[in-house]
């Protein structure tokens, strides 16, 4: 899974106080079907919706998993293998050499996007990359994820402080102006693009990244 | 010169030769967005295209919202696509909640993504038309337009914003006559579509002026990871649905169009056969449709994704876009990304304006299928 | 209740009417009429009837109906009326607005539109009009750093640069405005002052979409003035003279496009260019560079480069119809005026009224103008159809057209010219003639 297990309880603390703790102790006591009925009747919703159904793990992205996991080893962690979508997790420190493994001997060829995730509770960015390939037809309904986590200070200051990563933009040429869209939103700088610079934000922001969990949008 | 300059910002050198224009965002040629083009003479030196206008943070407001209330303000990017950006995002949701769509509600999603899809296509054919001068090909498909508008609205109820896709289905089933409006209505659109062959595809001068302008080849369409129509008018024959078909898209009966020129004239051309397809798909869907059934499951109130993260895509009518959702067992999503085709192809405006003489900037410009607003979010 | 005019009272109303007209007799009587009669003391009056025209028997004569007309139509001889209505301004800004009208509503059907449609009831005639109070009102803006007088000049001088290309085209025989022997000459002069005043507009406005626009421009109707000239050689040669009421003349057998088709249509295609009409548009190409030389103008200024377009493109279609096209030759088809109005007068009831001065036209004028206005308006039709077919081009393509390929066939042209001349077909004693 994406989020660490300190940043899980603190999510389902938060989602106790704004549900009924009875009612949710009584909940883990019912069988599952007792327990939709259950809150149906009464109209509330308080579960997770997702059916806990183990999908078998399909075979092509398996072996596409397995030769990256036997090329890095423990430098690389294998998140999730699902049909046509496989996530790995990685250092910072190694995000490029994996890149380029990814690219020559894995074949996929650009990114889709580039997603900065902020998780302010373990104080870290996530980074993903969306890998895609046009080239390989086998490849052609795959997505790769390449996430990375960058630290993240509370009071950023973009650019200048340690909330960076190397770029991509060598490696996936296609990836630069997300890394720049990234940039502005996130506050990571990714070290090594040629063009670091805004996309969408006006030049005159002067604002903390907006897309960073503790920047509020007004009236919410 | 030793002053620190914030990132963002940065000092521009001014040579006596060069001319800076900024073409937007107050400019007829521009739409939402400004382009910064450096000209020498007749030749673009340089373009930095500059974006964001028209960022709203549909993104951080998804945030804010549970995963019903985002349907009708995540469609507002590109409302003249509106099925289309909100497929992804059901998909996804769809996913994510474990909710299975009846069957007929599939047929009915392709129907009005196609339709999304031809009414998109004419709405920027004929912005294109009018970059080049050509007056009667901005008002030719702005009233074709009505034919699809007027079906999506007697299958909305809504004529641009129809927010008619939701997780579990669609929001309410046809109306009774609605197939053989719709088949009439198309059957006539595709005897008006081989008119703008004749009026405008085939017309010499602006063969003369488009084709061979701003080349992108193969290897640089996949380098620079474009999409849609910029992909496949330089060879690349990929298209979401049928590399990766959602819902009933491998049931059904069309094509893929790919060109090999990789020119302007072939990235004004493949949307414009597209429409074609997109014709076939909607006829041959009426025909598979299951003719009665449930069109939406019914969601619980408040749903809750679990701890879990989807990322799904469709082909729109700009290339594919591609949904980022992380859920955190909450009933809003923790994040949502939306990666856009006219983003995608954003990268490139610089790429291909460059060394390109100042009368293409237009053609190729908009033959890159861009849409200011959507690459905004 | 409205709130226009809260203290309106009828009485006050009528009584300011008529403290209005007590005022106007009092200032005419006092300074209109002493003018006036200043004014006449320096003309040199006409002799009508065998009497010389004083003032106050003019104004004698004004009184009486039945013998107005021979002022009217002293009138009409003179210099005055040529310039200000007939054929000159007046005239041609007629056409040009029927042309704007014509053209927006052709191009609307072309387009599945309806054009303009409420201003005016019928079929939005009125639309005109309504355009130009609109510009008439709007603020004109010009720009801070601007070289101002330049600036405020470059509409009026291509107003008057389009008003004497107007007053060279002869519409009926001997009804022309300005007749030098060198008319054609003088045609190519004047056509030679619109770059630069395109030029000189584009930069004194200080705006970079101008500058390109103006240089544009500068570009591409100096690239076409040459075939313009150069396609003209071959009338000239077979009419044997620069004199345009002649070249008519000489065309009243056959029309010179059956003989230089070639010519005509290069002609035709410098025309396009000149007028900077679609496909050659581009220094107004609104994708690219906003509105080109036009774009800092705005309010009536704009509307007079308007009018000089439309001045422009009246003059080089009435060009082009009397240079090929054989001018105001045409089948006598308009009637002979009544001769019973003259000898006996009009008798209603009781009263004869009896008109001596008609007819104002003669037959032959009125005939010759018909066929000039309906040649003229199918040209006129014919340079706006491109607008709904064709997309712009490229300044090197127009470029590349105008230099290489329209000078070829422009010689080609003179060479067939003199071809026929030396065969002896055409030409002074030739087999036709």
């Amino acid at each position: 899974m994406s989020s660490g297990t300190d940043k899980d309880v603190e999510v389902k603390d938060t989602t106790e106080e704004h549900s009924d703790n009875s009612e949710n102790a009584k909940s883990d006591s019912m069988s599952k079907d007792e327990a939709k009925k259950f809150y149906e009747e009464k109209g509330l919703d308080l579960s997770p919706d997702v059916p806990v159904k183990p999908k078998p793990i399909p075979a092509f992205e398996k072996s596409l998993a397995d030769k990256i996991s036997s090329k890095f080893g423990d430098k690389i962690r294998v998140d999730y293998i699902r049909s046509d979508r496989i996530r790995v997790t990685t250092k910072r420190e190694d995000i490029v050499d994996v890149a380029k493994f990814i690219r020559d001997e894995l074949k996929y060829d650009h990114a889709e996007s580039v997603s900065g995730v902020d998780y302010p509770d373990s104080s870290e960015i996530e980074v993903i990359y969306h890998l895609g390939s046009y080239t390989d037809e086998k490849l052609g309904r795959q997505i790769f994820a390449l996430a990375t986590r960058v630290p993240r200070e509370d009071v950023p200051n973009p650019g200048s402080d340690a909330t960076r990563t190397p770029s991509l933009r060598d490696v996936f040429y296609s990836v630069e102006f997300h890394e720049r869209e990234c940039f502005e939103m996130f506050g990571v700088y990714f070290e090594g693009h040629p063009d670091m610079r805004r996309l969408l934000l006006p030049e005159d922001w002067a604002d903390i990244p907006p897309f960073r969990k503790d920047f509020k949008i007004k009236g919410r | 010169m030793t002053t620190q300059l914030p990132p963002g910002m940065h000092l521009e050198t001014v040579d006596d030769k060069i001319m800076t224009l900024n073409v937007g965002p107050q400019h007829p040629g521009s739409g939402h967005m400004r382009l910064i083009i450096k000209v020498d003479g007749d030749y673009i030196v340089s373009c930095d295209p500059d974006p964001g206008y028209v960022h709203r943070g549909e993104e951080k407001m998804a945030e804010y919202r549970n995963y019903i209330q985002n349907i009708p303000h995540l469609e507002r990017p590109v409302i003249h696509d509106s099925s289309n950006i909100l497929y992804p995002y059901c998909l996804g949701v769809e996913e994510l909640l474990g909710i299975e769509v009846p069957e007929r509600a599939k047929y009915i999603r392709v129907i009005a993504a196609e339709l999304n899809r031809c009414i998109y296509i004419l709405y920027w054919l004929a912005i294109y038309g009018i970059f080049l001068g050509h007056s009667t090909m901005f008002m030719w498909p702005a009233g074709d337009r009505e034919l699809f508008i007027d079906l999506l609205e007697a299958m909305s109820g809504a004529r641009v914003t129809h927010a008619y896709l939701v997780p579990g289905g669609v929001r309410n089933d046809l109306p009774s006559n609605f197939e053989e409006r719709c088949l009439r209505q198309v059957e006539y659109f595709e005897k008006r579509l081989k008119e703008y062959e004749a009026i405008f595809y085939q017309n010499p001068l602006l063969k003369a002026r488009t084709e061979g302008s701003g080349i992108l080849s193969r290897t640089d369409a996949i380098r620079l990871g474009t999409t849609g129509s910029v992909l496949r008018a330089s060879g690349v024959d990929f298209d979401v649905r049928k590399k990766e078909p959602y819902d009933v898209y491998e049931n059904l009966d069309f094509q893929t169009i790919v060109m090999k020129e990789g020119d302007s004239y072939a990235r004004s051309r493949i949307p414009y056969l597209e429409m074609f397809e997109s014709c076939r798909i909607i006829k041959d869907a009426l025909k598979k449709m299951p003719k009665s059934g449930s069109v939406r499951t019914k969601l619980k109130p408040n749903p809750k994704g679990g701890n879990d993260e989807v990322y799904r895509r469709v082909e729109s009518g700009r290339g594919a876009i591609g949904y980022y959702i992380v859920s955190n067992n909450r009933p809003e999503p923790y994040r949502v990304k939306i990666s856009v085709g006219s983003f995608r192809n954003l990268i490139c405006m610089p790429y291909l304006l460059k060394g390109e003489k100042l009368g293409n900037m237009p053609a190729v410009y908009w033959g890159l299928n861009y849409w200011p607003v959507e690459a905004d979010r | 209740m409205s709130t226009i005019a809260p203290q309106f009272r009828l009485s006050r109303f009528i009584g300011s009417l008529f403290d209005l007209i007590f005022w106007v007799i009092l200032i005419f009587s006092l300074v209109g009429l002493p003018i006036v009669f200043i004014v006449l003391f320096y003309i040199k009056l006409p002799v009508i009837n065998g009497q010389l025209m004083t003032p106050y028997l003019a104004m004698t004569w004004m009184a009486d109906p039945s013998r107005t007309l021979p002022i009217v139509k002293n009138f009409m001889h003179t210099t005055i009326f040529r310039v200000m209505a007939f054929p000159g301004f007046g005239f041609a800004a007629l056409l040009a607005a029927a042309t704007i009208f014509v053209e927006r509503k052709f191009l609307a059907k072309m387009q599945l539109r309806v054009g303009p449609l409420y201003c005016g009831k019928i079929e939005g005639i009125l639309q005109l009009m309504g355009d130009g109070f609109k510009l008439m009102s709007k603020e004109i803006i010009i720009p801070a750093k601007a070289d101002k007088p330049i600036f405020w000049m470059g509409p009026l001088l291509f107003v008057g640069a389009a008003g004497a290309f107007v007053s060279l085209i002869p519409v009926a025989p001997g009804w022309v405005v300005a007749n030098p022997n060198v008319g054609l000459l003088a045609v190519f002069a004047v056509i030679g002052f619109f770059p630069i005043i395109a030029v000189l507009t584009a930069w004194a406005a200080n705006s970079k979409w101008t500058f390109i626009g103006g240089l544009r421009a500068l570009h591409q109707m100096v690239a076409f003035e040459i075939p313009l000239i150069l396609s003209l050689l071959g009338v000239v040669i077979l009419s044997g003279s620069l004199n345009l009421s002649q070249i008519v003349e000489s065309q009243e057998h056959f029309w010179w496009i059956a003989f230089l088709p070639i010519g005509a249509i290069v002609f035709f295609i410098t025309i396009l260019a000149e007028l900077e009409r679609v496909p050659f548009d581009l220094p107004e190409a609104e994708s690219e560079i906003v509105a080109g030389w036009l774009t800092e103008f705005s309010g009536m200024m704009y509307g007079l480069i308007q009018l000089g377009t439309y001045l422009k493109l009246y003059a080089f279609a009435g060009l082009f119809t009397v240079l090929f096209l054989g001018g105001w030759n045409g089948p006598m088809v308009w009637p002979p005026f009544p001769q019973d109005i003259i000898t006996q007068g009009i008798t209603i009831g009781p009263v004869t009224a009896k008109f001596p001065g008609l007819p104002l036209f003669d037959q032959e004028m009125l005939n010759g103008t018909l066929w000039f206005v309906i040649k003229t308006v199918g040209v006129i039709l014919l340079i706006l159809l491109p607008r709904g077919v064709f997309p712009r081009v490229r300044i090197d393509m127009i470029l590349h057209t105008g230099w290489y390929k329209l000078i070829g066939l422009a010689f080609i042209n003179i060479f067939i010219a003199l071809g026929l001349l030396y065969a002896g077909v055409l030409g002074p004693g030739g087999l036709l003639h």
